[in-house]
């Protein structure tokens, strides 16, 4: 079965798809609390994410979370380059998979602090 | 409507092994033939996974009441066949004082020697042996600790294995298991931020007396919370007698938890900020927490608790869907079940709470909180049915907010209480438990220990 995967858009993502057309695309969750970006994963692709990330799981809403925020922003980077949320995201970061893994093993250790 | 009154211990009475006056520690202390420093249970890439000094403190202080000591082989045996102790009364988990060959070779110590336990290189507790026993095959043990899909049909979805901290921490026990009583002869000081939440049980029924609190509501966390919990506390609540509890403890368990939970210090002070907010009054909510390395067994995991908190003096614990689980290994419900018509494959053909010598808590089974932008509200689940509006609260989508950065909407998280997570992600480095935090946390612990000269 086909999961999703929830993309957060804070104000410079959200600045990044403007004019891209995927404005439409954008949905409000908790109230318009937060934006985000809806991309469906197709089943045999679903296997291949969790298998990857020792983290990654499907949540209570049927959803992939969990992986590495270097995968989430690979994603995101996909989306934003194809102007798309469609299938063909989710293969061009399953080619950049090595890439991401040597970028989730630093993310073990230390995430940047956020400034607010 | 009767009253509902705070319930006994379970087992009749709390055990408190703690020598308070100075003398008498270093006295006992004196008397033991061996010394041995207490040493981290690790896992298969050194990670350390269980102290067994957490669970000296939580029975030394009447939390797991009435278990005295590490077991003997005869009461694990009996746990894993029927969950109960040689004395009847309900118990989920073997608890062992375990060590390896070489250490028992180096120790030299039989039956009837009495050990001194030192933990961060001082004298902490004592240890009389009564028997010694040996785990012939942990991984085994391991798994008739957490049930088998065939053994347990009713709440086991599939084998263990090494995802499961549990039973890892149970598959890596040494194989030489001194059995005996445990005494604290060198009470330790708890570190902050943890002192100001220490409320061992006889303490905490005192401050339930003093706040004139008869009926309290236990939420188990291992969690920061978001608003979904708040909402599951506030509501829980409203259980009562002739009007609602009275008082609302959030018990923490404090110890080694698996990657991606939140660090301890963030998860107290989460919760205190719920009432410094204000957002539960601080006269009706009291944070503590318990010393445990968490084993994710879901209903087993959930006896304990009803164990803890019943000690502690609540009268009701609410369970919510995946109590203390990880992945899918046991039905979302157990728990529930447990509570509610029991588990015959574990030896309770009826809830842990209406058999013989079980427990006197009673459970508030809830279903979920999530937010509905119809009903424009956090709505309760058995309520809203607005089933293809709802925006379900998961906790690895809130923590993938955290991770990413991205500030919570106050639906998500009251300001106050992501404030802390932020506070202890400068700390540590990282927002969450990772091996790093792990191996300093082992270092540090969660106490000192005095000078005591022998």
């Amino acid at each position: 079965m086909a999961k999703t995967i929830v993309v957060l858009l804070d104000d410079k993502r959200l600045g990044a798809i403007k004019g891209s057309g995927l404005e439409d695309k954008v949905v409000d969750l908790f109230g318009g609390g937060v934006q985000a970006l809806n991309v469906e994963v197709p089943e045999d692709k679903v296997k291949e994410i969790t298998h990857a990330f020792d983290t990654a799981r499907i949540d209570t809403r049927d959803c992939i979370t969990d992986t590495p925020i270097a995968f989430n922003r690979t994603l995101f980077e996909e989306i934003a380059k194809s102007k798309s949320v469609g299938a063909e995201v989710v293969d061009a970061v399953l080619k950049r998979m090595d890439e991401i893994k040597e970028m989730a093993a630093k993310e073990g250790e230390y995430l940047p602090v956020p400034e607010f | 409507m009767p009253r509902i009154e705070m319930p006994p211990p379970h087992g009749g009475r709390l055990e408190e092994r703690v020598a308070k006056n100075p003398e008498l520690g270093r006295k006992l202390a004196k008397s033991a033939v061996a010394q041995y420093d207490i040493k981290p249970t690790l896992d298969e890439n050194g990670v350390p996974i269980r102290n067994v000094y957490r669970e000296i403190m939580s029975i030394c202080y009447g939390f797991f009441s009435p278990v005295e000591g590490s077991m003997p082989q005869a009461e694990v045996e009996r746990i894993l066949k029927e969950r109960r102790l040689l004395n009847d009364w309900v118990f989920p988990y073997p608890l062992v004082f375990d060590m390896s060959e070489e250490d028992y070779k180096n120790l030299g110590v039989t039956v009837g020697d009495r050990v001194l336990l030192r933990l961060k290189g001082k004298p902490f507790a004592i240890l009389d042996v009564d028997e010694v026993w040996r785990i012939d095959n942990p991984e085994e043990l391991a798994t008739r600790t957490f049930g088998t899909p065939e053994g347990n049909p009713e709440v086991v979805n599939e084998p263990f294995d090494k995802k499961m901290p549990g039973w890892v921490i149970y598959k890596n026990l040494n194989p030489v298991v001194l059995a005996g009583k445990y005494r604290i002869i060198n009470e330790p000081k708890l570190l902050p931020p943890f002192d100001r939440f220490w409320f061992p049980p006889k303490k905490s029924r005192e401050e339930y007396t003093r706040r004139g609190w008869k009926t309290v509501i236990n939420h188990q966390t291992r969690n920061v919370p978001h608003i979904g919990h708040e909402f599951l506390m506030k509501n829980a609540a409203y259980m009562g007698d002739m009007e609602p509890c009275h008082g609302i403890q959030v018990n923490a368990i404090i110890g080694v938890k698996r990657p991606g939970d939140y660090p301890d210090e963030a998860i107290v002070e989460g919760h205190e900020a719920v009432h410094t907010g204000g957002y539960i009054n601080e006269k009706r909510h009291l944070v503590t927490i318990c010393l445990w390395d968490m084993r994710y067994g879901n209903p087993l995991e959930s006896m304990l608790h009803g164990i803890i908190r019943q000690n502690m003096g609540c009268a009701y614990h609410m369970f919510g869907r995946d109590h203390a689980a990880v992945g899918k290994y046991y039905d979302m419900y157990a728990t529930q079940t447990l509570w509610s018509v029991g588990i015959p494959s574990f030896g309770f053909p009826a809830a842990v709470n209406e058999v013989p010598y079980g427990l006197k808590i009673q459970p508030q089974n809830m279903k979920e909180f999530w937010y509905c932008p119809v009903c424009n509200e956090i709505a309760y689940s058995d309520c809203c049915a607005h089933d293809k509006e709802k925006q379900k609260f998961s906790g690895s989508f809130v923590r993938g907010m955290v991770a990413e950065g991205v500030f919570p909407p106050k639906v998500i998280f009251r300001p106050e209480v992501y404030k802390v997570i932020v506070k202890w992600w400068k700390e540590f480095g990282y927002p969450f438990c990772n091996p790093k935090y792990v191996k300093e946390k082992e270092e540090r612990l969660e106490v000192d220990l005095p000078d005591m000269d022998i």
